[in-house]
């Protein structure tokens, strides 16, 4: 990418088309959209809800550690399509006890969310 | 093992790798797969002692070697690191991992084995990577060879892991994945990698779908030939959606190739539509490339019903492609055994989404596979000779059928073992076995098998029989009984038991028996045996006839020793049948 933000062509990085809806909003359906393909590999009593209360790590969470590192890794992928940008979500070890932000979906939410705005060293898609 | 085991237990299938094989696991186990599995891994990247391990028994039903060409092949690991190579010795170790598989095959029913793949950004180097000892070159010489070293391993089915990777596109490999949890794919190759072995576990056990019913207008070519006329339909010519309908048409023209039969059923008026498929110039399949059709205003689970029938296959061997969503919806919920796949709006899509099928596979390709259509073609003409008879026994006697009977050999061995597999209907016990647990349990003087082809004045039906006896304590016992539904009620299944008489009679034995396990599909075969003229203990589910008193070869079924045995006819002379006088033929009503 260009320093003006533009890649080779001059054309502008994309922004996330949000359908009017906010951008936590369109973050939330992106992890929705993760939950329903990691819930293919989980058994049907152990499946996620899509809400923003879902527990991804730690108690009550579904998820063992290959499960969040598979969520994590189909989130990446689809927050690039959405986005434009790649965002990486392990920047910081989710496994760490001082990651807070997999505890939930919505502290998930929340974290990328900051991070989409204020990306100082994005990379493009 | 019996089917009816089989229907019971989850199917065991075990992984070997040396990569994280874990969120692959998890599809079998918790996807929408109808087959039931419980997986266990290997230790991990223990591929070596995996393969080689010493038990006799049976390590699980299924395996999938799914490994790295870097770890297996080390020559290969220094070619990455730009090293000169020994090429020689490079192919000597994948034919040492070739020993090893060959080696496991005693373990499982069939051995799956991922081909070698590498990630897109290894990109070797660069515009030599085809070249010389290029990365990619040695990578495809590794494959071949694999593929050579596995050609007559029947048991073991090399799979093209690289389709998987190319459907995933860039993020089939995850750097992230692997550093965290050594899993060296994306989980959507791993799902569909899964899928597939799914359906080749399906093809071994089940069999593959033998039927493809399609609708006319907008999916075999695009418009209402009743309101166009054939003359304005858009098939071929300089028309894009003209060339992908004819694209469809050879994609369906192939299966046909490979012994898949086509029907049609049609909202049609049938003479309109026939037109158009004998006088477009542009259309690819005719006439004559269909087994059946009805073309008429009859609601269409009813027709493919009816069509099925006509067939003599079973529900379960169909496939039925319509571009109109309710027919599609209607057909499922009337006849959940058809498959019936979703089907894209787009009709640019329409050859590439049939090709993808899988429902189509076939781990055995036969001889007999491939001449389906000749077969259901001399049905048609042994049915209509039929009608020109008066009674059942009449027309039995005119059709001069011939039974040759032939031991388990190297030129029979696939069709038997995929005939044991597949029939459902005339089966007296369901017995499923690989042909590594056929041969073991051959290997004692009390046990016997013969396979039965039969022919007739209208063609050869080709290998279509099987009867096994365990003899002990003076008697001998049916094992496997099978006939194919292709020969069912023409007296074949009379001719095997007298057969096993004269054989048992002959062996200076006093009783013949048949120990009958149901299942949910092979009431065809209790009938027979009811008719058999077999005494039947109804506790014990058991059929015996005293050897005392011969069994009565059936009027009109020749049975000839195969060419490898002496040539001679064992039996030629018309006898009376046992059955009871008036009993009612067998009626197949599907396939096997």
């Amino acid at each position: 990418m260009n320093m003006d933000g533009t890649n080779f062509l001059g054309s502008s990085v994309k922004e996330p088309s949000t359908n009017g809806t906010s951008l936590f909003d369109g973050i939330l359906r992106v992890m929705y959209d993760s939950i329903a393909e990691v819930n293919l590999q989980l058994p049907e009593n152990q499946r996620m809800g899509k809400s923003p209360d879902t527990i991804l790590l730690g108690d009550g969470g579904k998820l063992d550690s290959l499960g969040l590192v598979n969520f994590i890794v189909i989130t990446e992928q689809k927050l690039e399509e959405f986005l434009g940008v790649r965002i990486d979500l392990t920047e910081n070890d989710p496994f760490s006890p001082t990651t807070g932000h997999f505890r939930t979906v919505q502290s998930l939410a929340t974290y990328i969310c900051e991070l989409a705005e204020n990306r100082p060293g994005r990379e493009l898609a | 093992m019996t089917a009816s085991n089989t229907e019971r237990k989850a199917l065991k299938l075990y992984l070997i790798s040396d990569f994280n094989l874990e969120t692959m696991g998890n599809y079998f186990v918790n996807g929408n797969s109808s087959l039931q599995m419980s997986v266990s891994s290997a230790p991990f990247g223990q591929v070596f002692p995996a393969l080689l391990q010493t038990s006799d028994s049976p390590l699980a039903d299924f395996a999938v070697v799914w490994t790295s060409p870097e770890i297996i092949v080390p020559s290969f690991a220094e070619s990455l690191n730009h090293a000169a190579i020994d090429e020689d010795r490079l192919l000597s170790e994948v034919h040492e991992f070739a020993e090893c598989l060959r080696k496991a095959q005693k373990h499982f029913r069939a051995i799956f084995v991922m081909s070698w793949t590498l990630p897109y950004y290894r990109r070797g180097n660069g515009i030599l990577s085809l070249k010389g000892q290029g990365s990619r070159k040695l990578l495809l010489k590794m494959n071949l060879k694999l593929a050579e070293e596995l050609e007559d391993c029947e048991s073991i089915y090399l799979l093209d892991a690289q389709r998987w990777l190319e459907a995933v596109g860039k993020n089939s490999y995850s750097p992230k994945l692997w550093y965290m949890t050594k899993a060296r794919f994306h989980a959507d190759v791993f799902r569909r990698a899964a899928r597939e072995v799914e359906a080749a576990i399906s093809a071994v056990l089940e069999g593959s779908r033998k039927l493809v019913i399609v609708d006319l207008d907008n999916t075999l070519w695009g418009g209402v030939v009743g309101d166009l006329g054939w003359q304005n339909l858009k098939l071929g010519g300089h028309d894009y959606l003209g060339e992908a309908f004819v694209d469809f048409q050879k994609a369906l023209k192939s299966l046909r190739n490979r012994g898949v039969l086509l029907a049609i059923a049609s909202k049609n008026e049938e003479s309109v539509a026939l037109e158009a498929l004998s006088k477009h110039p542009e259309m690819v399949l005719r006439p004559e490339d269909f087994a059946a059709w009805r073309i008429n205003w009859n609601d269409k689970a009813a027709n493919i019903v009816e069509l099925a029938a006509e067939l003599n296959l079973g529900l379960q061997s169909a496939v039925f492609i319509d571009d109109n969503p309710v027919e599609r919806a209607r057909v499922r919920e009337a006849l959940p055994e058809v498959h019936v796949p979703d089907w894209p709006e787009d009709k640019t899509l329409f050859a590439s989404r049939f090709l993808e099928l899988d429902c189509f596979d076939s781990p055995y390709p036969t001889a007999e596979d491939a001449a389906r259509n000749q077969l259901y073609a001399d049905e048609r003409q042994r049915a209509r000779s039929r009608k020109t008879v008066n009674s059942a026994e009449e027309w039995l006697l005119s059709l001069d059928t011939e039974c040759t009977v032939e031991e388990l050999s190297d030129a029979n061995r696939v069709r038997v073992v995929q005939l044991l597999n597949k029939t459902n209907q005339m089966n007296l016990t369901t017995r499923r076995v690989s042909e590594h647990e056929l041969q073991r349990w051959l290997g004692q003087d009390s046990r016997k098998l013969w396979a039965f082809r039969v022919k007739d004045k209208f063609g050869d039906s080709g290998l279509t029989g099987i009867l096994s006896l365990e003899m002990k304590s003076g008697m001998a016992c049916i094992i496997d009984f099978v006939l194919s539904c292709r020969v069912f009620g023409r007296k074949v299944e009379d001719a095997m038991v007298a057969f096993a008489a004269e054989y048992c009679t002959a062996a200076g034995l006093g009783e013949l028996r048949a120990n009958y396990i149901p299942t949910a599909k092979n009431k065809p075969c209790f009938s027979f045996w009811m008719s058999s003229g077999f005494s039947y203990n109804e506790k014990e589910n058991r059929f015996r006839w005293p050897l005392s008193k011969a069994y009565p070869f059936p009027v009109g079924v020749k049975i000839h020793r195969s060419a490898t045995a002496t040539g001679d006819i064992l039996h030629s002379q018309p006898q009376r049948s046992p059955h009871a006088e008036g009993a009612a033929l067998p009626v197949f009503t599907n396939s096997d």
